[in-house]
């Protein structure tokens, strides 16, 4: 590996150091409704937070890096834009963000291993591998009415016709933007700038009023 | 027939609501019952309540007209509580509930007593098309006084004053047809396309999808058309590819097959929207709809006949009366005049009859009517005066009779003796206009067409109108138009389709006459000193009007519209624009089509500010951005800063001995203090960070910034300024170089984003041969600024990190763990003192600002907001890109000669601007310090500055103000401020003219006014 860039697991020990996901201000200001809380019924639309996991922003040509994440990680490339890759156990994807970027999602205490492994794998290709996994967070949105919350909330398509199974957009949401996709039939997933992640979490709250929409107490956290 | 006691007006049968259940509502104070699947409108006329209305100009007294979307005069207020106050509400449009408030909007101070009716009287003379420019417009200052008594007196309606319970959406939809009006025409193109696999919306404004269906005499497979409308709307409703939306207003057609839907979703159900299983429903909910196709099946209104005191309570459209018999069982009076242009008016001659009601007769103006309606009329017994019209009507609040006469329709002249019949209904009928409305918000410009006597929409690509929309009338056809349509449709969205596959029900063939074309009836006394015959009611706009504007030299159709104020604002001429022409045409002497028509423009009908809204208001208004520590910020009582959409700790006032909370400049002063004197600490997260990598990231850095880039070594840190192409001033930070090809460029809060955008505009369109890439990393890393005299002590036992001051220098950036976390620290300072900036990634950011608070107990660790920060860097002379700097500052500007590599090789973003002659002038403002003469003052941000307090006024203004504050270190006011040429006038006097006659002296100082060495920072 090249010591051109500088390369450092800035993860901390989860076990000695305490650590806060992008929501943790949101649960305590505006609460965590149980699903279906206040109808008693199952609830329509359902979030859920998974949190800590690693992003990593690759940006370079997409022959290399999709060379090299087979090798390392088993799964390649997206083959075309507005879409994603995830691998067998669902745990791992990568996304096409533009021309030249992918975001690559996996398990936290994955991540610097990964970038290490990728760096060394690519060698002196001119590429970036940017660690974001702090600077965003990952919501799920599962229930009948995800489709309807997303349509008060997005001006993309969100049929699940148009919006098919595999496909992820970078779209206007409310007034910020998220990355809005599709990785299988039952779940909606949104990932979300930390900054934002509040004004998302009480929008999604607000739009979901009206079907009833919880917080899932059990979010996954893959690994801390 | 007969009536029910309570409702005098309601048949005992017919129409589609239920007679079992009563609802009460209260209409201007008065109470009443109705039924379920009333309107407010057909409730009203159960009740016999003729007056609804006053009007807009001449306060005259006004009823209901019509049934549908065009009612020009029953529009009111609706709202039993103040917070639940709707305006613009047409009473035809609101479906009756329990408990249903509403009011007349005309009228001050109210609908009986009122204010303007004598006006109203004495009307025709003093109150000409101009009325209010001519008699109100001078002088010009009094405008807004005659306005808002002319406003009040005008009525149309009140915003609430108090917050509305309810809450609004907005839902973007797509599809590949949207489908406007659910009448036969829509029903059958949308079966069509939905058939062909195409994902198809529907939407209709009325209570129920039917459109003409719902009350037309006509059969369907030889059943009524209800049984054919059921089946349809089940079918549509079986396919998952269907959406229908019922009580939902296609009110605007915007560019690229954008059109906004208005869905009432709880408007019916009461005042304020029922919650459901416990959660808020919304009460209206605009959809934002994207389509591949349109299909607009819009209808037609019928057109009135304009003849004089046609306004009178009692004067109905044709179509209305048959409507409120068939669909409502209501018959809006006793004696019916039918006046008409044509067969199809026939149908409310005879539903009258049916309903046990007399017809006096039907006053034809056509000399041989000779269709199917006109014989069944006749095999009635109903009396048909031909070749003849209604001229006038009588009576003041209800029509008392018609006076009837033959007329000469093409030498627009009465020929023939009048015949005053007693009567108090007259429904008149001039033929259809075809519901234009939404294809001209496309800016397609109607048609006239002479075989329907009206204009139909000429549309854009995508668009399609079918049915009565585009002038087809005979059901039949409609029926059939709306297959073609939406086979069409279906067909330019690639489904296959075939209009062989429809199977259209049986229609009766009905022979149907020609009709003529009559607009506005003549009367004996010429148009002018005629009583008023209305064109547009609600505008208060007569035949009268619109000769006198053309007599006056407005012959642009446009020009009519605006003096006269035809199909202005919520009513978009939906009865009287084609009428207005028509008349427009007559007087000067020319054809309807070459007077053309004016521009229907959105909204069709009045939205709510509710559902514009949306649920972008309140605290979701704009986003706020929210550092990892807004918790404890909050917990702490800091007053918040807005910077660009972040909340930033402005200040923590803490409580003072006296148990009272600190002012501002308290706190200010304390934190200052602590800053200089002990440590304080800083979340300073919200600044922009970008990571650059790639083995070209320090030739680009070279070129986007005025300085030099090439020797600055890893683990070290430069204060970088970025100007625009026109070598201004734009950005400033500090870039750290992580490693030979990896750098962290910070940005300003505010400029984050831009600052992004503006690299890689650079990259991409100018130097995509440069290998680098930029990402944002702002949101994963929290940063905190530790400055202050005892900021290493404070840190040395919480880091691994050596802080001797010869190991890490100022302007050295080192890695390390800071409590634990894996952290980078930088030493630089934007306080002047020592400091240490810690980055960690965000998810620890509170872990780490937790240790660092344990550990500075014994420090007195002070955290400080953006005030101080503000008072601490200008005591330094830092400046703050967009307060200091305006857009028109130069580095050489701001005295950071030092921050200018023009020798460096390649020529940097901005430079060639820095060599024109305006940037190399004498004279230019330049920022310097001042000094207040009275160390008490402290000078107003802005406040301009004058060489020549004696001046006579307008004097010379020679800068400004950019920043000022008292500096609790110094014990004085100071500040910052652009003064022309003021680098050469160190040590001279300014003065700044306040508004309130003090002048203010200051000395021009250096822009440091702590520490000038920088020695501070160094320790």
């Amino acid at each position: 590996m090249s010591n051109s860039v500088h390369v450092y697991d800035a993860r901390a020990d989860h076990a000695t150091v305490t650590a806060e996901s992008p929501l943790a201000y949101s649960y305590q200001r505006s609460g965590m409704p149980a699903p279906g809380e206040a109808s008693g019924e199952e609830s329509c639309a359902v979030i859920g937070e998974r949190a800590f996991l690693g992003h990593l922003i690759l940006r370079g040509g997409a022959i290399v890096l999709d060379e090299a994440l087979r090798e390392v990680l088993g799964i390649g490339l997206p083959g075309r834009p507005n879409s994603l890759n995830v691998d067998a156990e669902g745990q791992r994807s990568v996304q096409w963000l533009s021309p030249d970027e992918w975001l690559l999602i996996v398990p936290g205490d994955e991540t610097f291993g990964l970038e290490t492994r990728l760096r060394a794998q690519l060698g002196g290709a001119h590429v970036a591998i940017v660690d974001v996994s702090a600077g965003q967070t990952l919501i799920e949105l599962t229930g009948e009415a995800a489709h309807e919350v997303l349509m008060k909330s997005t001006v993309y398509d969100v049929d699940p016709h148009a919006f098919t199974v595999g496909k992820g957009v970078t779209t206007l949401f409310a007034k910020t933007s998220v990355i809005l996709r599709r990785p299988d039939e039952s779940r909606w997933e949104l990932i979300v700038r930390r900054s934002f992640a509040d004004y998302v979490y009480r929008w999604l709250l607000d739009a979901g009023e009206e079907y009833g929409i919880g917080v899932a107490r059990e979010s996954r956290h893959e690994s801390q | 027939m007969s009536q029910s006691a309570s409702q005098p007006n309601r048949l005992t049968q017919g129409g589609q609501v239920d007679r079992t259940q009563a609802l009460t509502f209260t209409f201007n104070g008065r109470s009443y019952t109705g039924h379920p699947g009333d309107t407010l409108a057909s409730a009203l006329l159960a009740n016999g309540v003729d007056l609804v209305n006053r009007s807009f100009k001449y306060s005259r007294p006004r009823g209901i007209v019509a049934a549908g979307a065009e009612e020009p005069n029953a529009v009111v207020q609706l709202g039993a509580t103040e917070a639940t106050q709707v305006p613009n509400v047409r009473a035809t449009q609101q479906a009756l509930y329990d408990g249903l408030v509403a009011r007349s909007t005309n009228g001050w101070p109210d609908a009986q007593r009122d204010m303007m009716r004598w006006i109203g009287k004495l009307g025709g003379p003093f109150m000409p098309p101009g009325f209010y420019y001519k008699t109100f417009m001078a002088p010009a200052s009094m405008w807004m006084t005659y306005e808002k008594y002319i406003r009040k007196t005008a009525g149309l309606g009140r915003s609430p004053t108090q917050p509305d319970p309810d809450i609004y959406d907005h839902m973007h939809r797509h599809c590949d047809l949207l489908v406007v009006g659910a009448g036969p025409a829509g029903l059958s193109a949308a079966l069509t396309a939905a058939r062909a696999g195409a994902r198809v919306l529907l939407c209709d404004e009325q209570e129920t999808m039917g459109g003409s269906l719902l009350d037309t005499r006509e059969t369907l497979d030889d059943q009524p058309a209800a049984q054919w409308l059921k089946t349809t709307l089940a079918a549509l409703a079986e396919h998952d590819n269907v959406t229908l939306l019922p009580r939902t207003t296609a009110h605007g057609y915007h560019d690229h097959h954008f059109v906004t839907l208005h869905e009432r979703r709880t408007e019916h159900l009461g005042d304020s929207a029922p919650s459901q299983a416990g959660h808020r429903q919304p009460r209206s909910r605009l959809h934002r709809v994207r389509a591949g196709q349109v299909i607009l099946a819009t209808g037609a209104h019928e057109r009135p006949l304009v003849y004089a005191n046609n306004d009178v309570p009692g004067n109905l459209l044709a179509g209305a009366v048959s409507t409120y018999i068939r669909r409502y069982g209501v018959a809006p009076g006793h004696k019916l005049v039918l006046s008409t242009s044509n067969d199809h008016a026939y149908r409310a001659a005879l539903d009258w009859k049916e309903a046990g009601r007399e017809v006096v007769a039907i006053v034809d103006a056509r000399t041989a009517p000779e269709g199917d309606l006109v014989a069944q009329a006749k095999a009635a017994g109903i009396r048909v005066i031909t070749g003849s019209a209604v001229l006038e009507a009588k009576g003041e609040q209800r029509v008392s009779a018609a006076r009837v006469a033959a007329i000469d329709v093409d030498a627009f002249k009465v020929t023939g003796k009048v015949e005053t019949l007693a009567c108090d209904t007259i429904a008149s009928s001039g033929g259809y206009s075809p519901v234009i409305h939404l294809a001209s918000h496309t800016g397609a410009r109607p048609v006239w067409n002479d075989a329907i006597i009206g204009f139909v929409p000429s549309t854009v690509a995508g668009v399609a109108a079918t049915g009565a929309a585009r002038g087809v009338y005979p059901l039949g056809e409609v029926l059939a138009d709306g297959v073609e349509a939406g086979t069409n449709a279906a067909t330019a969205l690639g489904f296959a389709a075939s209009v062989d596959d429809a199977d259209l029900p049986r229609v009766a063939s009905r022979h149907e006459g020609s009709a003529c074309a009559l607009f506005e009836i003549p009367h004996e006394k010429a148009t002018l000193r005629a009583p008023k015959q209305f064109v547009d009611l609600q505008n208060d706009v007569t035949a009268a009007a619109i000769d006198v504007a053309t007599r006056e030299g407005f012959e642009s159709i446009e020009h009519v519209k605006r003096y006269t104020a035809m199909g202005f604002g919520t009513d978009q001429g939906k009865l009287g624009n084609i009428n207005g022409m028509a008349v427009a045409a007559r007087c000067l002497g020319q054809s309807i089509p070459e007077t053309g028509t004016t521009v229907f423009r959105p909204n069709y009908t009045p939205v709510t500010f509710g559902a514009i809204v949306g649920r972008h208001c309140r605290e979701l208004f704009d986003p706020e951005r929210y550092t990892p520590m807004q918790a404890w910020h909050v917990a702490r009582g800091a007053e918040f800063e807005d910077v660009g959409q972040w909340k930033r700790p402005w200040y923590y006032p803490r409580k003072r001995t006296d148990g009272g909370l600190e002012s501002m400049a308290e706190a200010v002063a304390r934190e200052c203090r602590a800053v200089r004197e002990g440590v304080g600490i800083l979340d300073a997260s919200t600044l922009g960070k970008i990571d650059i990598q790639g083995p070209d990231a320090r030739e680009f850095l070279g070129r986007i910034y005025t300085n030099k880039w090439q020797k600055l070594a890893p683990g070290r840190v430069r204060y970088g300024l970025m100007c625009g192409d026109d070598g201004m001033v734009m950005d400033d930070g500090t870039t750290s170089c992580l490693a030979e090809n990896h750098f962290l460029m910070t940005t300003t809060t505010g400029n984050a984003a831009p600052v992004l955008e503006w690299l890689e505009l650079w990259h991409q369109t100018e130097w995509p041969e440069l290998e680098v890439y930029f990402n944002s990393v702002t949101d994963h890393w929290a940063t905190m600024t530790v400055t202050g005299p005892e900021a290493r002590k404070l840190l040395t036992d919480l880091t691994d990190i050596d802080l001797d001051r010869e190991a890490f220098k100022f302007m050295d950036w080192r890695e390390g763990h800071v409590a634990g976390v894996p952290a980078r620290v930088f030493r630089i300072s934007f306080t002047g003192e020592l400091a240490f900036e810690i980055n960690v990634q965000a998810h620890y950011a509170m872990h780490v600002w937790d240790a660092l608070f344990a550990r500075g107990e014994a420090f007195d660790l002070t955290p400080y907001g953006t005030e101080t920060m503000h008072v601490l860097r200008a005591e330094k002379g830092f400046i703050i890109v967009g307060q200091d700097t305006d857009g028109s500052v130069t580095p050489e500007d701001l005295g950071m000669h030092w921050a200018i590599g023009y020798d460096k090789p390649f020529p940097w973003v901005g430079k060639r601007a820095l060599t024109r002659s305006d940037t190399r002038r004498d004279g230019r403002k330049q920022l310097v310090g001042l000094k207040p003469k009275d160390p008490g003052v402290v000078l107003e941000e802005g406040a301009q500055i004058v060489f020549e307090p004696n001046h006579a006024i307008p004097m010379p203004m020679v800068g400004h103000v950019t920043s000022s504050y008292y500096s609790p270190t110094l014990e004085s006011g100071f500040a910052l401020a652009v003064v022309k040429g003021g680098h050469q006038r160190m040590g001279e006097s300014v003065y700044l003219p306040m508004a309130d006659g003090r002048v203010h002296e200051a000395e021009i100082v250096g822009t440091q006014f702590v520490d000038p060495k920088g020695e501070r920072q160094h320790v």
